[in-house]
């Protein structure tokens, strides 16, 4: 009603990106990066490091296929060792990426706008990393499609009482709805790219990818649709997949492993270390590409708070897991925490303490949290506490189980160590090749972040 | 509609209204509390504590429920928050009565607990290994431990909330900046509160989920019990201006979490003990899952989490007072089950039997907590009066 006075301001939401900026300069700094030709010393520095470890983790794979696993440390008892623990340390990582897009979709928070878009590339090549393991891991993994039930003249059938078959069908599953999610996502950019790029090659590459997008009101309405469905099937998947990889473990009996509450323990595990590398990733391209503007101060403290509440769970976790060990009274359990302490794991596990429990209570001060450089250094703490947790559960459990007359210590080989770095080489490689091929922000959901936008909807509504 | 122009104290009809709910609910308390005595002589004073444990455990889930919820609405923010900070500050102020009426267990510790039994602990190697733990003195530190904690964590926050209202400027960042903390501490004594009061009824088994369990029943019974009390109160005014269906969707949104959430956890639990099959931990199973307690925890899969579920995925639903307030009664009462599932098998000694004393304890023990409830809510404005973001939520599901 036009005439009648507005008794109440409606309330000033709270700022996520910095003030003074329009659609265009929105659309401007996040294009730009893509479409520029000159690409910045430390892009190529990264680029060049991924590329390396690239070629490392492919000749790592070549000697594997030739040699075959033994060339690994795994012997019994300890047959998981390097490969299940990277699988699952990277696949955790990917939650991070799928909680941002999908949950906090799902639950209004705005903040997530300017970082759902790397956070979600980050998912998929996290992932990409994580199903390498398993298959190396089978020995002979051009036999992989014997995971699948598929009718086949041998009469061999999966077992479908084994979690490691789950696994199959989670992690696909996760694989393709992150994608469709991200590549959804991508469309409006991609058209936008399309429109403002000079080079003609550029231009028809994007415009493929665009898939015709004009930006009509029905491509909006039938976009808007689809991104919230998809959402709707990508959270479930948050909590699933990671309860899944726990399951690997807990329904085996192996004491350390049979735990009830390691489905929940693992996922909020998951989430703290994929927090850790959304902060790693962001807290540097921010400063190389100016973008203090876009993916603000307000969105690292969100980001370390979250790490904060999902590392508590965790410390939750080691506490009841050795308050438990004692108080079941069960020999091979107490037996299975007191060697981690104390045993022959026992400087991987004080470690996995430290970084994972004891430091991060840094994270309670502002003071800590308002400093990039410090949550740096801080999610780098994080990631590799969580990668020696994995590696502690894994390993210790296996390496003295039931059997003592088959105990024995795991030794990582430089393969091992090859086949590590090298997937870390792999995800570099194709987050930067990202970096320089598409937005890395999403241009469209930052401009609905901006006060210009808010007065549109207003008016209209 | 501002703040400033609003009153948000009772109106004239919801305080006479307030008044018959107490003296209802008080009534009930009596009568029930009076054939629980009168139960003693009739069936045995082990029922009595039998049934009043499990009744006890159910109502400080609701308590902790809420004060849980309204701790964590510090830390999110949000509208659903501000609506259900009133209430949820009332049920929390019922912390001291709840105090109160832990005497009961404490004298029937020797009729609920097998380790109390100097006898029994001698001839059983593992309960003599729990022995540091489990003994009586430990048991009653911890209790007021547990108790003391809630019953700080309730004054902390309903004093700065007072002068919240008397326009203290300080008043918002105290209480964010104790929510945190006061979380965590829930989350512990939860943990070894399930440990203490439920999980050592069997001193041989044990379960690392058990307390989240009853985290996600907590928060489960909370909300439910909010949205139950929101929707009554909405008939009248002031809330009947403020609670828009916005607000009640966003509260079935997490009414719906929660159900997930809790469902999550007992799949997970049954699933491993399941398929581990060890003998440690399968008897727990084994008693809940024959006889007639099957039938409870079919129940339970249907009622507890496949029914509400199914209906509160449904946006209209939850937009729709009278129906989401339906399935939150319906949720509550299955809470009951659940808690009962998860405590009467261990007294039955193999035996499906329900006692009348089963029905006649949630009554006495609920009659009592919803005077304690209504006496404390009428004592403040129904909304908090110096909340920062009342004006926003006040907006919420109006523009």
């Amino acid at each position: 009603m036009p005439d009648e006075p507005q008794v109440v301001e409606p309330p000033e939401p709270k700022q996520l990106i910095a003030p003074g900026y329009t659609f265009g300069s929105v659309t401007d700094q996040i294009a730009t990066v893509v479409l520029t030709g000159r690409t910045p010393v430390f892009w190529l520095a990264c680029f060049s490091v991924g590329l390396a470890l690239l070629f490392l983790f492919l000749y790592a794979v070549a000697l594997l296929l030739a040699k075959g696993v033994g060339i690994w440390g795994i012997r019994v008892p300890v047959m998981w060792g390097f490969a299940i623990t990277n699988f699952v340390w990277w696949i955790g990582i990917g939650h991070a990426g799928t909680l941002i897009s999908a949950i906090l979709l799902l639950l209004n928070q705005r903040w997530r706008n300017s970082i759902n878009r790397f956070a979600e590339a980050m998912t998929l090549f996290a992932v990409a990393c994580a199903g390498m393991f398993p298959l190396l891991h089978l020995g002979r993994p051009w036999l992989f499609y014997w995971l699948f039930p598929y009718p086949n003249t041998m009469n061999v059938q999966p077992q479908f009482r084994s979690p490691l078959v789950w696994d199959v069908f989670a992690v696909s599953t996760y694989a393709t709805v992150s994608f469709l999610f991200w590549f959804v996502g991508l469309l409006p950019d991609l058209a936008t790219l399309r429109d403002r790029t000079l080079n003609r090659f550029a231009r028809f590459a994007y415009g493929i990818l665009a898939m015709g997008w004009r930006g009509s009101a029905r491509h909006w309405s039938i976009y808007e649709t689809a991104s919230l469905l998809l959402a709707g099937l990508a959270t479930p998947l948050v909590l699933s997949v990671h309860t899944v990889v726990s399951f690997d473990f807990t329904i085996a009996i192996v004491p350390g492993w049979h735990s009830t509450f390691f489905p929940p323990y693992f996922v909020a595990g998951a989430i703290y270390s994929g927090f850790a590398m959304v902060l790693a990733l962001a807290i540097p391209l921010r400063a190389v590409y100016g973008l203090q503007g876009l993916i603000t101060d307000k969105h690292l403290d969100n980001s370390a708070k979250v790490m904060l509440a999902t590392g508590l769970i965790v410390a939750y976790a080691y506490i009841l897991e050795t308050f438990t060990a004692w108080y079941s009274g069960n020999v091979y359990e107490g037996a299975a925490i007191w060697n981690r302490m104390t045993g022959p794991y026992a400087p991987a596990y004080w470690m996995l303490i430290s970084c994972n429990i004891i430091l991060p209570q840094a994270l309670w001060f502002k003071s800590i949290r308002s400093r990039p450089v410090l949550l740096f250094i801080w999610s780098m703490i994080v990631l590799t506490g969580m990668w020696l947790e994995r590696y502690v559960i894994i390993v210790s459990s296996l390496a003295q189980d039931f059997l003592t007359s088959s105990w024995s210590i795991f030794v990582p080989t430089r393969w091992d160590w090859a086949t590590y770095f090298g997937t870390i080489g792999l995800f570099l490689f194709l987050f930067f090749a990202f970096i320089r091929l598409l937005p890395m922000i999403s241009i469209f959901e930052v401009r609905t972040l901006l006060p210009q936008a808010k007065v549109e909807e207003e008016v209209q509504g | 509609m501002t703040a400033q122009s609003r009153d948000f104290a009772a109106s004239a009809e919801l305080a006479s209204d307030l008044r018959q709910w107490r003296t209802r609910a008080l009534t009930a308390g009596v009568i029930g509390a009076v054939l629980l005595l009168v139960g003693i002589f009739l069936v045995s004073p082990f029922q009595l504590y039998e049934s009043y444990l499990w009744s006890y455990v159910f109502y400080v889930g609701v308590t902790l429920g809420c004060l849980v919820w309204l701790m964590l609405q510090y830390l999110t923010g949000g509208a659903w928050g501000v609506v259900i900070r009133r209430p949820a500050e009332a049920a929390a102020r019922t912390l001291p009565l709840l105090a109160l009426l832990f005497l009961p267990i404490v004298v029937g510790i020797p009729n609920l607990y097998q380790w109390s039994h100097a006898n029994l602990v001698a001839n059983d190697p593992v309960m003599q290994h729990k022995q540091i733990y489990l003994n009586v003195p430990f048991f009653l530190i911890r209790a007021a431990l547990y108790l003391g904690g809630w019953n700080f964590l309730a004054w902390y926050f309903n004093r700065w909330s007072a002068r919240e209202d008397e326009g203290s400027p300080v008043a918002h960042r105290k209480m964010a900046a104790l929510a945190g903390p006061g979380i965590l501490f829930w989350g512990f004594s939860i943990t070894f509160m399930a440990v203490d009061w439920v999980l050592s009824l069997n001193p041989r088994w044990f379960s690392t989920i058990f307390g989240m369990l009853f985290m996600a029943g907590q928060g489960l019974s909370g909300m439910a019990f909010l949205i139950t009390l929101l929707v009554l109160l909405s008939y009248r005014r002031p809330m009947s201006e403020i609670l828009t269906p916005r607000h009640l969707h966003d509260l079935g949104k997490l009414l719906l979490c929660m159900v997930m959430v809790w469902a999550y956890f007992t799949f997970s639990q049954f699933l491993i003990i399941w398929a581990g099959n060890l003998p440690d931990e399968i008897t727990w199973y084994v008693a809940r899952l024959h006889g007639g307690w099957r039938y409870i925890a079919l129940a339970l899969v249907l009622g507890h989490f496949a029914l509400p579920f199914a209906l509160l995925l449904s946006r209209d639903l939850k937009r729709n007072f009278k129906l989401l307030a339906g399935i939150a009664i319906f949720i509550l009462c299955m809470r009951y089950v659940d808690v009962y599932w998860l405590v009467a098998p261990d007294f039955s000694r193999g035996r499906f039997a329900v006692s009348w004393m089963d029905f006649v304890a949630p009554v006495a023990l609920g009659g009592i907590w919803l005077w304690a409830f209504v006496t404390q809510l009428e004592k403040r404005p129904l909304m908090p009066l110096g909340e920062p973001n009342l004006e926003e939520a006040l907006q919420h599901g109006r523009e």
